[in-house]
């Protein structure tokens, strides 16, 4: 199923769209989430909050429109939403998903894993990496991804998330200062890949 | 490229390659002549470069399998405006407390009605075939707007169909019998209808037939959606959907409400024929 019959389906109520929609762009949103929020627990609730805006509104999709953009700024907007209401209230979450997370933990894929020093480097550089995507704020994050990793345009950007181009271009640009401020020239001697 | 100032503002289109020719050639002989600039500029090409060695945390393909159901499930909840997803014993003790006492004398009689009605699909239906599929019109009696009655046919023909999921036993019954493929057509039908019943339902006092509506609706969704074929782990995760709901409960209150209201409309005593009867099934 295509992209334009998916949107097809969904226009007439099929399930099947549906289902269709949320096996094509869940890692995608997921992903997005993931960044937006800094933890799997809420990447899950965000992205499902996601689909179930999309099932509920799928009506105010414009005609013609790219799907992915649209998803990505449910995301953007589900994200900073969830974020704002979880600075009141954390949140419970399923025994499953809880369980679900810690198997994929254990199991992650790090490059090198064969040599046990390079393995640990690596593992090094993933945590620094993570702290200091920490220091980023959502916005800033969100923007950071769409052109670091889903290599977005930066007008692309704009159109998706709804916002200026000059927002976009100040966001990404804080948001690489503070990587570099966070990630330092200790980052890049302890990697040993920068010279 | 006259000065740092606008060296700075064209940095990030710089970085990610993004400057048409002209002013990438322009920012290039100021990094060229300006060794602060140049500075600024490899040092974030550095962050960049190290960024791209980040590898995100794949929770898993035993995680994306899962997706859907847990996916599907949470929409049941949120159909039923349950956020603190109780248990079902909790929902319905809570459900029952609302209750005057004439329903629960009403709920006695409706579910032996529910009980002919299964007896009858099992011993006089085709070939003792469980019952696939039902073609519910309106009774004589019915009193309700158009939509109302839409509403409790919509509504009959998505109980006998659940009926059929919920009394198939998988570890007794053949997969075929269960006959998913005729039944999916059949939720895809009621799901197409759906949406029309539901904005048609809008007075103040049809809020609850409009929920029950909204709630078969998600679960003919997840029935439309069941792999084609054989998909019995589905059809379980239906079933615990229906159960968890109390689906029927629901159905058989509503169908009580709209007894009563015709009982009251025409002067006789509500009784459990209601105003929508089982012609076909």
């Amino acid at each position: 199923m295509d992209e334009n019959a998916i949107c097809e389906g969904m226009a007439r109520g099929d399930p099947r769209a549906f289902r269709e929609l949320v096996e094509r762009f869940k890692k995608k949103v997921y992903f997005l989430a993931l960044d937006m929020a800094g933890n799997p627990v809420d990447a899950e609730d965000i992205s499902q909050e996601v689909f179930l805006k999309v099932h509920r509104s799928f009506s105010t999709f414009r005609k013609g429109a790219k799907l992915g953009s649209w998803l990505y700024r449910i995301t953007y907007n589900a994200a900073i939403d969830h974020l704002r209401r979880k600075g009141a209230a954390p949140e419970p979450v399923g025994d499953e998903v809880l369980e679900s997370l810690a198997r994929a933990d254990g199991g992650l894929p790090r490059r090198g894993a064969a040599d046990p020093g390079a393995a640990l480097e690596s593992s090094q550089l993933q945590d620094r990496i993570a702290r200091a995507l920490e220091r980023v704020s959502p916005q800033e994050k969100a923007v950071f991804v769409l052109r670091h990793y889903e290599d977005y345009m930066l007008k692309d950007i704009a159109a998706c998330l709804g916002l200026s181009i000059g927002s976009v271009k100040s966001y990404l640009f804080r948001a690489v200062r503070k990587l570099q401020k966070e990630l330092g020239p200790a980052a890049l001697i302890t990697n040993g890949d920068v010279s | 490229m006259s000065d740092c100032k606008k060296c700075r503002e064209h940095m990030i289109e710089a970085l990610y390659r993004e400057l048409d020719p002209v002013h990438q050639d322009l920012f290039e002989r100021h990094l060229a002549a300006c060794p602060g600039c140049a500075a600024e500029h490899a040092g974030l090409a550095e962050t960049l470069g190290l960024m791209a060695k980040r590898e995100r945390p794949d929770p898993g393909s035993g995680y994306w399998d899962g997706y859907w159901d847990r996916l599907s499930r949470r929409m049941l909840w949120e159909a039923t405006g349950d956020d603190r997803r109780p248990s079902l014993a909790a929902r319905i003790s809570r459900l029952f407390a609302r209750l005057p006492r004439w329903s629960y004398q009403a709920a006695g009689a409706a579910a032996l009605v529910l009980v002919g009605i299964l007896i009858g699909s099992r011993l006089l239906g085709p070939g003792g075939r469980p019952v696939t599929t039902a073609s519910v019109t309106p009774g004589p009696a019915s009193s309700g707007s158009p939509a109302v009655v839409q509403a409790g046919d919509f509504i009959e023909r998505s109980k006998v169909l659940l009926l059929g999921l919920v009394n198939f036993d998988s570890a007794v019954e053949d997969a075929y019998a269960l006959d998913l493929g005729s039944k999916q057509a059949v939720s895809r039908e009621l799901l197409a209808a759906a949406p029309s019943i539901r904005n048609g339902l809008k007075e103040p006092g049809q809020r609850r037939l409009r929920d029950l509506v909204a709630d078969l609706e998600v679960i003919m969704m997840q029935i439309a959606n069941l792999e084609s074929g054989q998909d019995l782990d589905g059809v379980e995760l239906v079933k615990q959907g229906v159960d968890r709901t109390g689906i029927f409960l629901k159905i058989d209150l509503d169908r009580m409400t709209r007894d009563s209201r015709d009982a009251a409309g025409a002067g006789k005593p509500s009784g459990a024929a209601g105003p929508f009867k089982k012609s076909q099934v």
